[in-house]
């Protein structure tokens, strides 16, 4: 059976939406190594910073631009009030970070209610790709996951900062007797990678329902991505995504979508094992 | 003769609030008397917040209609409510609090069949009737509970010949993987098959997917000329907003189970249209009964709430209650089982009977669709009586 380019389409596009969705865990878990369950809170706390502003009649693209401003200052403060007092004790992190993630979430349900809300996408419509109606707000998330790729790998391999992160990374000790302000350093790349969550959230918002429920969703695929991924950086991550996203999309689409996570989910237990073992190995 | 009572009343309410400026109970039907106690096991947090909020609309105007007109035998009936976070466990210990130390006639609620399910052993071990007033799958019997809302018979029963002979009889299923979807789907492939119809494709999805473009590729390609779809929530209209931004609901016609007007205005403008569903209650219905429903509940709650048919169903449910203490006389526990029996209540929609002996309810349906930013009724399908699978 010759596969329909248009599935492959599709799951391009799922392993792109997922990539903008982890690039921010990237940054908090991959680099600054935080597990922040609440990172799907930053995602809702985007989509509804864009709905605000929609409602304040201020257009979807204000929204867009102030999502991860807004979200990237809420994340400042998690990290400042929250994840910085635990950094010695990761097992608690997890638990404050979901802790705050309810916080977020039932937060919303009392300014905006429980139900869902929709974002009409701001060039509605759709073009025809591959003999099949594609909506551009779809093309839209896809270009904005290609940019963000781009501005953090400029950012990480271009910038003195992104030298300064690589290298607090790198041996957090010895980056802090050389004089690297490290703290400072873990507190801007928590507040970008939220900032990236945010904009993820307002970017992907017109696709969904926008409901106090959006966030959870997209923590364990987010999650798989960033795990799978070899390597913390951009490169790694989007490897991740394509596996996962576009794993997922396509034994959807040859099988069923119950089967597409119960695989997803076995291939990511199989290769982290191996990760697991090779690393161990190393250590050896 | 009840409507009429019921609109002399809310007009005596609405006087009062308009001229005094605020609210006073009208004195001359007090109720005296220590409480009947009412628990209420819903989600208030969690995720079903909606639901928990469209229920307890319905049992508060219940509790206020039932204390004005003189409570149950003199004395008032106190609803206390219990979130229970939409999660089974904290359902049961919640439940446990409420016949234990509020010692409630009866308990309402919860939502979801995982929770009805945990429940239930509490209820029977404290011998407690469970009014459960949500559209389920059927199969929940037994002496201690009651269900006020559909079963899958009755919101398909009238919906699937409807569909097959208006849309076209080539169906596809699609739903959620829980069992509320399959017992909906194992029902309609008997409709669909008696019809001489075909089912070209029956799906099942978990829970919390966000992209859905690989299945509407599938169903698209099927040549379906219906779906039915029962995936409820926030994943429901996520993959409606996908189906239309992909062109699949220019192409078929969808038969939205469980659709209520809850999800109303989560489409966006002119989006979401021509969905189809059959519902005990619909809120634009232009009858006396529901209008005037409709209109007590907004004066209570606000003009622009949200009345579907869990709030009628939830309001009958207690308004049952009071029915069956005073035809029985007496107030406690096994006075509710033995009243609710073979009960005829009056509901906006017209007569409910609930079964004696499956304690589910004969009710009006009503074939509806969203039209505009409302679900209008297209048919008005009469009493339907329950298929409720109690062996």
């Amino acid at each position: 059976m010759p596969v329909d380019p248009v599935l492959l389409l599709d799951a391009l596009a799922q392993a792109l939406t997922l990539f903008l969705v982890a690039s921010g865990l990237a940054v908090t878990f991959g680099l600054v190594g935080v597990i922040n369950l609440a990172h799907g809170e930053l995602l809702l706390a985007g989509a509804y910073t864009a709905l605000a502003v929609e409602r304040a009649g201020l257009g979807y693209w204000a929204g867009l631009a102030l999502a991860p401003l807004v979200v990237g200052l809420l994340g400042f403060l998690l990290d400042l009030l929250v994840i910085r007092r635990l950094r010695e004790r990761p097992l608690d992190t997890l638990l404050a970070t979901w802790a705050a993630a309810l916080v977020v979430r039932q937060t919303v349900v009392a300014l905006f209610g429980p139900a869902s809300h929709t974002i009409q996408p701001p060039i509605p419509g759709s073009v025809v790709l591959l003999g099949a109606p594609y909506p551009v707000h779809r093309l839209l998330v896809m270009g904005l996951a290609l940019l963000v790729a781009a501005l953090l790998a400029w950012l990480l391999f271009a910038t003195r900062l992104g030298l300064m992160i690589r290298g607090a990374i790198a041996d957090r000790t010895l980056a802090a007797v050389s004089g690297l302000a490290v703290r400072r350093l873990e507190a801007l790349a928590f507040a970008f990678g939220a900032g990236l969550a945010g904009l993820a959230g307002a970017a992907t918002a017109p696709l969904l329902s926008v409901d106090p429920q959006m966030g959870l969703g997209f923590l364990l695929p987010a999650f798989l991505a960033v795990l799978v991924a070899p390597g913390g950086g951009p490169a790694g991550t989007a490897i991740g995504a394509a596996l996962v996203g576009g794993g997922e999309s396509l034994v959807a689409a040859f099988a069923s979508p119950v089967l597409a996570q119960l695989a997803v989910l076995a291939g990511a237990v199989v290769l982290l094992r191996r990760v697991a073992g090779r690393r161990a190995g190393r250590e050896r | 003769m009840i409507t009429t009572r019921r609109r002399a009343l809310a007009g005596a309410l609405a006087t009062t609030l308009f001229t005094t400026g605020s609210f006073v109970a009208p004195r001359t039907a007090r109720a005296q008397g220590a409480p009947v106690k009412v628990g209420a096991v819903l989600p208030f947090s969690g995720g079903l917040e909606l639901f928990g909020q469209q229920a307890k609309l319905g049992l508060d105007l219940a509790a206020a209609e039932i204390n004005e007109a003189g409570g149950i035998l003199g004395r008032p009936v106190e609803l206390v409510y219990e979130d229970n976070k939409t999660d089974p466990k904290t359902s049961v210990e919640k439940a446990t609090r409420l016949i234990t130390r509020d010692e409630v006639v009866a308990i309402c609620g919860p939502i979801t069949s995982s929770a009805r399910d945990a429940m239930a052993p509490t209820m029977a071990r404290g011998r407690t009737p469970l009014l459960y007033a949500t559209n389920y799958e059927g199969g929940a019997c037994g002496r201690y509970i009651f269900c006020f809302n559909t079963v899958p018979n009755q919101e398909l029963a009238k919906l699937v010949p409807y569909l097959a002979r208006t849309k076209g009889n080539r169906f596809y299923c699609f739903g959620a993987d829980y069992v509320w979807p399959q017992r909906m789907f194992q029902h309609a492939r008997k409709l669909v098959d008696g019809l001489g119809g075909t089912i070209v494709g029956e799906e099942l999805t978990p829970f919390g997917v966000k992209e859905f473009a690989p299945v509407i590729r599938r169903i698209e390609a099927s040549g379906a000329q219906v779906l039915l779809f029962a995936l409820p929530g926030a994943d429901g209209i996520t993959f409606i907003r996908q189906a239309e931004d992909l062109g699949l609901l220019r192409k078929l016609t969808v038969g939205f189970l469980g659709f209520s007007e809850a999800y109303l205005g989560a489409f966006g403008p002119g989006r979401g249209q021509e969905m189809y569903v059959a519902v005990p209650f619909v809120a634009s219905a232009e009858a006396t009964g529901p209008k005037d429903f409709v209109a007590r509940i907004r004066a209570r709650a606000g003009q622009d709430a949200v009345v579907s048919h869990y709030v009628m169903t939830h309001w009958l449910a207690l308004t049952a209650l009071a029915r069956a203490l005073r035809k029985v006389g007496r107030i406690d526990r096994e006075a509710v089982v033995e009243g609710l029996e073979g009960l005829t209540v009056e509901a906006p929609t017209g007569p409910v009977t609930i079964g004696a002996k499956d304690h589910h309810v004969t009710l009006a349906m009503f074939l509806a669709k969203t039209r505009g930013d409302q679900l209008v009724t297209v048919e008005a399908l009469g009493p339907q009586a329950p298929e409720a699978g109690c062996a």
